[in-house]
């Protein structure tokens, strides 16, 4: 090996070790994000009831993740919609709010909770909307996440 | 006249039985009528002990200190405030209850968050030292090996094979 050779690999072997000592001083995550997910009455991706009664409970999962790299206090909000009820990933729905779950949650952490909801209302293709909210600290107030999810659902009369 | 007498003690043994009951009922009544349902504004301000504690859990966290558990103390504030507004109508007592441990569970986690913070801070320090510290010697370390490494190599080679004994190939 001459020495321009073991120069450059010396220097590279310097690099890598400055950069692998220097990686606790390093944000631990450049890419943060937060999860929703809605599970059905067995906490599976599936099961989802389509049709329920008025005024009777029923019973779904909610799935709250945090990979935002510090401690999320979450809030999700499950409210009833229709067909015109806008919302978005930047846009949260103008719907009466029927559920609130708040759970605070550290990095890398996920929790499963049940939601027992009921509807009073009759209705068909009635929306469902779950939004994930969390608390700004900096402004001290809740923010939309962008977060969301729905399940249309026909709701009969009392039995 | 006998008899008299003994319609009357029954009359008054009666009468006494029933203010007795009467006074029973309106004591078991004002027990449970006395305590008033929890308000609207006192939910508002157990949940803004909560969130107020939670920026002290996000301010600990930043400085590197371990909030696990204090996560976990922050939760179950959040789950008694929900218990409270859950019973409010049906046990106001215990409602009242939920709510003041609440607030004393969120205020206890203000508390812990500064010892948090400060343990978090020397943490913090002490790994950014030991990680400079690496870094530093391992720019030190390569310095030395670029402008000596030859040299040392050299005689290093020398003194392991300077009693070897060089044979022609052929010879």
């Amino acid at each position: 090996m001459d020495k321009e050779t073991a120069g450059i690999a010396l220097a590279l072997v310097t690099v890598l070790a400055v950069f692998a000592a220097i990686q606790p001083l390093l944000p631990a995550n450049n890419e943060p994000f937060s999860e929703l997910g809605v599970l059905g009455p067995n906490q599976t991706i599936g099961g989802y009831p389509a049709s329920v009664s008025a005024g009777s409970p029923f019973l779904l999962y909610g799935y709250i993740g945090n990979h935002e790299g510090a401690s999320s206090f979450y809030q999700l909000l499950v409210k009833v919609g229709n067909q015109t009820t806008q919302v978005s990933n930047s846009t949260y729905a103008s719907a009466p709010v029927i559920f609130t779950y708040s759970h605070v949650l550290g990095n890398n952490q996920s929790t499963i909770f049940p939601l027992n909801l009921t509807l009073s209302d009759q209705g068909t293709n009635v929306r469902l909307i779950f939004e994930l909210w969390s608390y700004n600290v900096t402004s001290s107030s809740y923010g939309y996440t962008g977060l969301w999810n729905q399940l249309l659902l026909n709701v009969t009369s009392p039995q | 006249m006998e008899h008299r007498e003994d319609l009357t003690r029954y009359r008054v043994s009666r009468g006494l039985s029933f203010l007795l009951l009467t006074i029973i009922t309106l004591s078991l009544c004002a027990r449970v009528g006395g305590a008033a349902a929890v308000t609207q504004a006192q939910l508002s301000s157990a949940n803004e002990e909560i969130l107020s504690a939670f920026a002290s859990v996000s301010g600990a966290e930043r400085s590197g200190g371990n909030v696990s558990s204090l996560d976990a103390k922050l939760n179950d504030a959040i789950t008694l405030v929900q218990d409270a507004e859950e019973v409010n109508a049906t046990n106001p007592a215990r409602a009242a209850a939920d709510l003041q441990n609440a607030t004393a569970v969120a205020q206890s986690v203000v508390a812990e968050s500064a010892s948090a913070k400060q343990a978090g801070g020397s943490v913090r320090q002490a790994t950014e030292a030991t990680s400079l510290s690496a870094a530093s010697a391992i720019v030190v370390v390569a310095a030395l090996i670029y402008l000596l490494g030859g040299r040392v190599y050299r005689k290093a080679w020398l003194r392991l094979y300077r009693d070897y004994v060089v044979r022609p190939a052929n010879g």
